[in-house]
């Protein structure tokens, strides 16, 4: 879109054809224009030897019945007609009686010759010329000038220059034409993608109602987005069936155990293993909640609560509250927060988005860690950052501590559903903010870029529904894990400690644009 | 206090109100929404327990109605839906809390027991107290036996939100979201390390600790009787 029109013209596909096409036809044009040239060439040729042919003719029967004289008288006469030709006449010592030609050729036969005159300039004129030899040594000689046949060339040439020249601009004129055409149709269409990039399931690409190629196309477009509109339905339906069917068997399930708690021996062994009960029910409900939570972000229809907020309070209360938090648990928290910043956007959902990077870098690094919150305006756009001097976590896996239940090889096994960095990314990505996992040396550092020149009013790619069964997956998978190390340390559970979790692709970049 | 439950899971009436009677509270269940809207609208109770889906009558549609009415008695909305748009729109229909199934019982509890013994909104508290602890809120100041105790704004908030809910337990959800504006449960101890650097502040140089944990509740602050 950054192009101007006259480049996109000629970078479409059908400029190029109308120029692949124009060219073929020149290039026939030519050839054919070759031939004919030629054959009238020939024609002329023909001609003209043809008439100087004739002029002989008639000239030698004029000198076998005058004589010499009379053929002499009869050379001069013809020399002033109109469009004459170019004649000589000598006896047999070589002596001119008649005709201007200068200098001819002796010998029979013909030959073309050129002549330079002082009144033609320094250029020769050029001749075609017959001699033949007379009774009793009269030399005849016959000629014609070649310059005409030139004049002809010359006409010819320039009519076909002329010809390839209006045609190439007929062909390019047609081409753009038809492209500009083209390109209506082809934007039409990119505009119904982008809408649908930005939220607006219900874009359709528009009909003409003329069933050429294009709509066609446009209508095969158009029953895929609907059929795609009804998958995405039905699959964030499923989502949500399963939440309700998943989540009140569970809810059942806790207020049962409260009841057998409320009811159960004080400080029984009963007790304890209804509360350790309770305990596992509130992280399978808690997995739960966070997996929807993230679809429900990534559905990208909770813009409704965005607000104008103070992003620097919001920063300052969040570092506050964790502050004494960290430094009961051994770690240090500093916070470098600009003051009022404003951004628009869920200050909820952007509070907890802070908070689960903050639980994050205490519970992933060691005691007597360093933990840097900062905000800072850095002219266009508002950078925040999340760094610690903890192990870091390596290259290669920076990208992937986003995605759901994802885990960095052989970190400490720590309480959580391992859905909070996942989170992270959905609010970033519902607000259009930039972020990425850096290498603080040591340590990690995630940047988040608030972007203010947008209104964060464009909704993201819905990842959650594709995603939610498989992350339900996942959990289940989690949850049998949690289960069964626990219940034992078995060759069953350690052979679910071998299976690799499952990743959904990523991009490779480093910077996860939005 | 009276309580009704308009919620159609009847496992889910059932526990709430077998526990509130084990309470000592009184509880009416009802699982159709006419009929609840019928009940409440007597205005004969302390607070409304509403499922936000019910057959029949929507549950914002209840308490619209039921705030229409004049009606002053506290609503708390219960949900199997998640989701700050849901408690946005019950808070703006004229609900006065939102609680998330499934829940803990106790987290409900210590919810009603605040809504209904909320002061009238009449009435403006200047000094707040507990025993021998004075909390003054225009001058921002907190006295103990006759000395100050110094404490950071967050502290002030902790501290007065515990003492408008003396002798009544309330959780940690409540809490963070009182006291931090968190509608989050963040994995770090917030709460917890909040709690103790006040407990030691307001227990300063001996005297009797006042703020009280209850397992598995939440926090309390009671004089010691």
């Amino acid at each position: 879109m950054s192009f101007g029109l006259p480049l996109r013209l000629v970078r479409t596909a059908s400029f190029g054809l109308a120029l692949l096409y124009a060219t073929l036809l020149a290039a026939s044009a030519v050839i054919l224009g070759f031939i004919v040239y030629a054959t009238v060439q020939a024609s002329v040729d023909r001609q003209m030897d043809a008439r100087i042919e004739a002029e002989i003719e008639i000239l030698t029967g004029e000198f076998r019945s005058e004589g010499s004289a009379e053929l002499a008288r009869e050379v001069e006469t013809r020399i002033n007609y109109f469009g004459a030709l170019e004649y000589f006449l000598a006896d047999a010592d070589g002596k001119r009686l008649a005709g201007s030609l200068s200098n001819p050729p002796a010998t029979d036969g013909w030959s073309d010759i050129a002549i330079t005159e002082p009144q033609h300039g320094k250029y020769p004129k050029y001749f075609r010329v017959k001699t033949v030899h007379l009774d009793n040594g009269y030399r005849l000689v016959v000629g014609d000038d070649l310059g005409s046949k030139d004049d002809i060339r010359r006409a010819f040439l320039g009519a076909l220059g002329w010809a390839l020249l209006a045609f190439l601009v007929l062909t390019l004129a047609a081409g753009a034409l038809l492209s500009s055409a083209f390109l209506r149709r082809v934007d039409a269409i990119a505009r119904t993608a982008e809408a649908i990039i930005d939220g607006d399931l219900g874009s359709r690409v528009p009909l003409r109602g003329t069933n050429d190629n294009f709509d066609r196309l446009s209508a095969t477009l158009n029953r895929m987005l609907d059929q795609i509109h009804l998958l995405m339905e039905s699959l964030s339906q499923v989502s949500n069936d399963i939440a309700h069917a998943l989540r009140t068997p569970l809810g059942r399930l806790r207020q049962r155990l409260e009841v057998a708690r409320a009811t159960s021996k004080a400080n029984s062994k009963c007790t304890t293993t209804i509360d350790a009960a309770l305990d596992e029910t509130d992280n399978i409900l808690d997995t739960f909640s966070a997996l929807l939570r993230i679809a429900q972000i990534e559905s990208g229809t909770r813009t409704a609560g965005f607000r104008e907020i103070d992003l620097s309070k919001l920063f300052e209360t969040v570092s506050e509250a964790f502050s004494a938090a960290a430094e009961d648990e051994g770690r240090t928290l500093t916070a470098k927060i600009a003051p009022s910043l404003n951004f628009w956007g869920d200050g909820d959902l952007i509070s907890e988005m802070l908070a689960n990077l903050l639980d994050n870098a205490i519970r992933h690094t060691p005691q007597g860690a360093h933990i840097e919150v900062s905000l800072v305006n850095d002219g266009s756009q508002l950078v925040a950052t999340v760094a610690d001097d903890g192990p870091g976590v390596p290259k290669s896996d920076r990208e992937r501590i986003f995605r759901r239940f994802y885990r960095v090889e052989g970190s400490i096994r720590t309480a959580g559903t391992g859905l909070g960095l996942s989170l992270v990314a959905a609010v970033a990505e519902l607000h259009g903010m930039k972020f990425c996992a850096t290498d603080n040396k040591p340590g990690l550092r995630v940047t988040l870029i608030f972007d203010c020149g947008v209104l964060n009013t464009r909704r993201p790619r819905s990842q959650g529904s594709r995603a939610i069964d498989h992350d339900l997956a996942h959990a289940a998978h989690e949850i049998a894990r949690r289960g069964s190390e626990r219940a034992e340390e078995g060759a069953i559970a350690k052979a679910r400690e071998c299976t690799p979790m499952r990743m959904r692709a990523g991009p490779s970049s480093t910077f996860l644009t939005v | 206090m009276r309580v009704l439950i308009i919620e159609d899971d009847a496992e889910t009436a059932d526990y709430v109100s077998d526990g509130l009677r084990r309470s000592g509270h009184v509880a009416d269940q009802v699982s159709d929404g006419r009929e609840g809207l019928m009940m409440a609208a007597g205005g004969e109770y302390d607070v409304i327990v509403v499922d936000r889906m019910l057959p029949g009558v929507d549950g914002l549609a209840i308490v619209k109605l039921v705030r229409s009415a004049g009606i002053k008695s506290a609503v708390l909305f219960l949900t199997a839906r998640g989701g700050i748009d849901d408690r946005v729109e019950g808070l703006e229909a004229g609900g006065d809390d939102y609680l998330t199934k499934p829940f803990a019982f106790s987290e409900l509890l210590a919810r009603l027991n605040a809504l209904a013994r909320r002061p009238p909104l009449t009435q403006i508290e200047t000094v707040l107290r507990v025993a021998d602890l004075e909390m003054d809120l225009i001058a921002r100041r907190v006295r103990r036996n006759g000395y100050d105790i110094e404490l950071q704004p967050r502290e002030f908030r902790l501290l007065e939100y515990l003492m408008r809910n003396a002798d009544r337990a309330v959780t940690r959800t409540m809490l963070l979201e009182r006291v931090w504006e968190f509608h989050f449960d963040p994995k770090t101890k917030i709460v917890e390390t909040h709690i103790s650097r006040l407990r030691s502040k307001v227990a300063s140089g001996g005297q009797q600790q006042l703020i009280h944990t209850i397992r598995g509740v939440g926090y309390v602050i009671r004089s010691p009787s």
